[in-house]
């Protein structure tokens, strides 16, 4: 529309106001039909984003099952706690933010940028859990702040909690953060970063029943995520309750003789083979991991010389010493190498293939049969049937009464010791056995290795002659307060005739109540049957072996294992103490303190 | 006093005071849910305006056109003492606190430089060189200083004189590619040199939404889907829940017709639509004594058609964000004054037809 004329005239005017027209209608069409494009053809597509900024399911997290000794008292529990959280999204300051959760966590920067860069896939609304057990007091500084520091975010979550601080530690297990790797692993079966999860004990073993349900909350939130209104709501279920074998005041009493002493021991219930306490030291306190464990602390913790984690009871590898000749006599009565009535001189040492095997008493037991044998602890005895007897022979029996096997008992990564055989040494050194290695498995020492919970197994058996118990510790599952689950009794029968338990059980009778090497361990109203062990830590044969037996690392091991009463036994023990020295006067003394206490109730 | 209401344009007035007055119930909307009382401010600067309006109306033009070079003068003194003074508020020096309220001085530029574009159009028939630059200057000072605040927005929307006058004046072939070329060396510069990082990203972001959607996409986004999900006939007044859960972002002023749009739908856009249409089919074809005031209609017809057109398609992601209010609609007092003032004086232009 030119106006080709310097003064305006009506009819420039009109003609303006004509073209004006067209240009307004030509405009007020074109966003007509844009907005129509987007509020009408295109209003689902818009209607659903508009849905996904306020609506949002969150998950709740389920509190974990309960776990109760066999009278229902309380081993693992939940409470309330505290977690505080980071939304990326809601950060203005980086500078800021990570100064003032470095001074609300306790943690470093470095450690918060880590935890943060473990979410970088996560979308930047996403609720990073910076702290767990918030304390009580932060969380009052927080709230009483949120407007100045919208970025973070305290929440609720069931937390785990362990009222019998430390006791039962090794049973029980602990949780922690589901790692990186599980999380690969078990995606499928819906752990989320930041869930927790059992590492160990009865935590790891009885993960599936102990986890409980997720539930999930519909929510409708604002821009800054804050929940406006509950549209629905699934509550999340708990998780189901474990009732254990064990007997939290029998394991406390234990514990407590253990205080200054390092080892294992363990009391299994003979009719149902149900561990009543289980103890390995030194122990630890399983709240710390689910509380505030600092990268330090751990790194101490899986570095010490003598790791509180590991639960000696089923992964720590020992000599059974003197112990083993129960399996020895079973053996040699079983092959008819010998009878009850054999016997053997003792005169303090033998020569066997050119070399001196010494006794315990260096001036001899003289004669010997088999319960004297048992009673005294004579290695000359022993050292005789060693001579007579196969290393595999030797093997086979002692893997029939659980020696060298895994005892299957319901605790995660149970190590699986060694008997060794003539195989064996094929495989592994490339080498025959020699004769005169059998002489010191006779004793047993040399390459044998045991764990405690192996013996248990043995002495279990030899007790119920010939009834080769499984371990557990787990008694029952009770989902709203009916057993759903209820762990099977299970005994293996070994082919070894009843009466040869009888010849080697009387001898075990007599270690305890006659003039044995466990008679510390009598009881005067109990029929306790026992074998005591001391097992070396370094050959006698090592030239350097007086000067180094003084060293308190060199003190052998005392194992002490029996049952009670010899008739119907109901008890089976087994103690480790390590660099107990003598047996007779540190393991035995112990058992029969136990034993008392326990028959005594 | 008889006459001056018998020809006083009262469906035009009326069209005035539903935007207005339906843009404080937006506002109410857009503040609901924060607790933000910006609608109290609102209906004060509306009814102060209202002052203004019949206080302008009742002056004569005469004077105000031949003073006009003289006003845009002393406006552009104003904004240099404001630049060289100002106190920073949210990044820019553009407010000028008097008291308890804030005013924005570029938005006042809007009518001296109007008045005196139209006294300086009827000097000449065609857009020579000479001509051009002095336009340029006009034009060029005000929208410079105001650039400099940096107040983007309005610099933005002065600039809508020019696309006005090349309308309106006959111009030299060779001018009008000089002209293009001009502009995009300039946009080009101002790119590499002027404009700020958030600018840019705006900018970019306007172009490429979906890649920028958590950081400077977002507005536009978020807009976008309050408009799209109101529908045909919206979620209800106060029920947009873009809007009262806060994913709308600066929803009583650049954003004021995305709450329309999400609470009362195509239904409600296209009312407004209407409102608007009428406004200016009847303003384009106001009535004058004179050519200034010819010019006059024209050039602040054209702004306000022109700032109506950039709100309307910012919201839908059709234009980058720049910080342009919806006239008479959107918050902001001194938007709501100027507008109302230039009004006053389209009104009295009307009038004076009818009365001397």
């Amino acid at each position: 529309m030119y106006i080709d004329r310097k003064k305006i005239t009506p009819d420039i005017a009109r003609r303006a106001a004509r073209t004006t027209t067209v240009v307004l209608i030509l405009i007020f069409l074109g966003m007509v039909f844009v907005y129509w494009n987007i509020q009408v053809l295109r209003y689902d597509y818009f209607r659903f984003r508009a849905l996904q900024n306020i609506i949002k399911t969150v998950e709740l997290e389920a509190p974990r099952g309960l776990i109760l000794d066999r009278n229902r008292q309380v081993l693992a529990e939940n409470r309330i706690d505290f977690t505080l959280y980071l939304i990326r999204e809601s950060v203005t300051d980086w500078e800021r933010t990570l100064k003032i959760a470095s001074f609300l966590t306790g943690k470093s920067r470095s450690e918060i940028e880590k935890i943060i860069a473990k979410y970088k896939g996560n979308p930047k609304s996403y609720l990073i859990p910076l702290k767990d057990h918030f304390p009580l007091a932060s969380v009052a500084y927080v709230e009483s702040r949120i407007d100045e520091m919208p970025e973070f975010r305290i929440d609720l979550k069931p937390g785990r909690s362990y009222p019998q601080l430390g006791f039962g530690s090794h049973i029980l297990g602990y949780i922690s953060e589901v790692s990186d790797k599980e999380l690969q692993n078990q995606s499928a079966s819906g752990y989320h970063m930041g869930d927790s999860t059992g590492i160990s004990g009865m935590e790891k073993q009885y993960e599936r029943y102990l986890r409980g349900e997720k539930g999930t909350q519909t929510i409708i939130k604002d821009n800054q995520e804050n929940v406006q209104q509950e549209l629905s709501r699934v509550r999340p279920k708990i998780g189901q309750t474990l009732v254990l074998t064990v007997d939290l005041n029998l394991q406390r009493y234990i514990e407590e003789l253990f205080q200054d002493i390092q080892g294992a021991a363990a009391v299994i219930d003979l009719t149902d083979g149900g561990i009543m306490a289980l103890v390995s030291k030194p122990a630890f306190d399983p709240s710390i991991f689910s509380e505030a464990i600092t990268p330090e602390h751990w790194n101490e913790l899986m570095t010490m010389p003598d790791p509180p984690l590991r639960n000696k009871f089923i992964q720590g590898i020992y000599s059974p010493g003197s112990v083993f000749k129960i399996v020895m006599a079973l053996t040699a009565l079983s092959e008819g190498i010998i009878t009850p009535q054999t016997s053997f001189f003792c005169g303090g040492e033998l020569l066997v293939y050119d070399h001196i095997f010494h006794c315990a008493k260096s001036s001899g037991h003289g004669w010997m049969n088999l319960q004297s044998a048992i009673e005294k602890s004579c290695n000359i005895y022993f050292y005789n049937l060693g001579k007579r007897l196969q290393i595999n022979t030797i093997a086979r029996y002692a893997r029939l009464l659980g020696l060298g096997e895994t005892s299957r008992i319901d605790l995660p990564n149970e190590a699986g010791g060694l008997v060794p055989t003539t195989q064996w040494k094929e495989r592994v050194f490339r080498q025959k056995w020699y004769a005169g290695e059998t002489i010191s498995v006779a004793i047993g020492e040399g390459s044998l290795n045991v764990t405690p919970v192996q013996m248990l197994r043995m002495i279990s058996t030899v007790a119920l002659r010939g009834r080769k118990p499984t371990p557990h510790l787990l008694d029952h599952i009770e989902k709203e307060g009916t057993t759903v689950y209820r762990f099977p009794a299970n005994f293996e029968t070994v082919p070894i005739p009843h009466a040869l338990f009888e010849e080697v059980i009387a001898g075990m009778y007599r270690v305890v109540n006659g003039e044995g090497t466990g008679r510390l361990a009598r009881v005067e109203t109990l029929e306790i049957c026992g074998k005591t062990g001391t097992s070396q830590i370094i050959s006698k044969d090592n030239p350097r072996f007086k000067a180094l037996a003084k060293e308190k690392r060199f003190i052998p091991n005392s194992w002490f294992a029996c049952f009670a009463p010899r008739e119907h036994p109901r008890i089976a023990l087994v103690l480790l103490i390590e660099n107990g020295g003598d047996a007779g006067l540190i393991a035995a003394p112990m058992a029969g303190q136990i034993l008392n206490r326990i028959f005594q109730q | 006093m008889k006459d001056y209401f018998r020809f006083f344009d009262k469906t035009t007035f009326l069209i005035l005071l539903v935007l207005a007055f339906g843009g404080v119930s937006l506002i109410y909307s857009a503040g609901y849910s924060g607790q933000q009382h910006h609608y109290l401010k609102q209906i004060f600067w509306v009814l102060f305006a209202l002052v203004c309006f019949f206080i302008m109306f009742s002056i004569k033009l005469e004077p105000v056109f031949r003073h006009s070079y003289l006003i845009l003068a002393a406006v552009c003194i104003a904004l240099l003492i404001q630049l060289a003074t100002g106190r920073w508020i949210a990044g820019t020096r553009a407010w000028l606190r008097f008291g308890f309220f804030q005013v924005q001085v570029s938005e006042f530029v809007k009518i001296p430089l109007a008045l005196a574009l139209a006294k300086f159009l009827t000097t000449f028939e065609t857009i020579t060189l000479s001509r051009l630059l002095k336009l340029a200057g006009l034009i060029g000072v005000p929208v410079l200083l105001i650039a400099l605040q940096p107040d983007f927005g309005v610099s933005f929307i002065l600039c809508s004189f020019f696309l006005v006058i090349l309308f309106m004046k006959k111009t030299r072939p060779i001018l009008l590619i000089m002209l293009v070329a001009l502009t995009v060396s300039v946009s080009y510069l101002g790119w590499r040199s002027v404009l700020k990082p958030y600018q840019k990203a705006r900018i970019l972001s306007f172009i490429n939404p979906q890649k920028y959607s958590k950081t400077s996409g977002y507005q536009l986004i978020q807009s976008k889907i309050a408009v799209g999900s109101g529908g045909l006939s919206g979620k209800g007044y106060l029920k947009g829940s873009q809007s009262r859960y806060q994913f709308l972002p600066t929803r009583h002023t650049d954003f004021i017709i995305s709450v329309l749009g999400e609470e009362f739908g195509f239904i409600g856009i296209s009312l407004l639509f209407f409102a608007y249409f009428i406004l200016f089919y009847r303003q384009f074809r106001f009535r004058f004594t004179n050519d200034e005031e010819f010019y006059f209609i024209y050039l602040f017809n054209g702004l306000i058609l022109f700032q109506f057109l950039v709100n309307v398609a910012m919201a839908i992601g059709l234009f980058p964000v720049l910080g342009i209010t919806l006239p008479f609609v959107s918050y902001g007092g001194s938007s709501i004054l100027s507008f109302f003032l230039g009004e006053a004086i389209l009104f009295r232009i009307q009038i004076n037809t009818y009365i001397q």
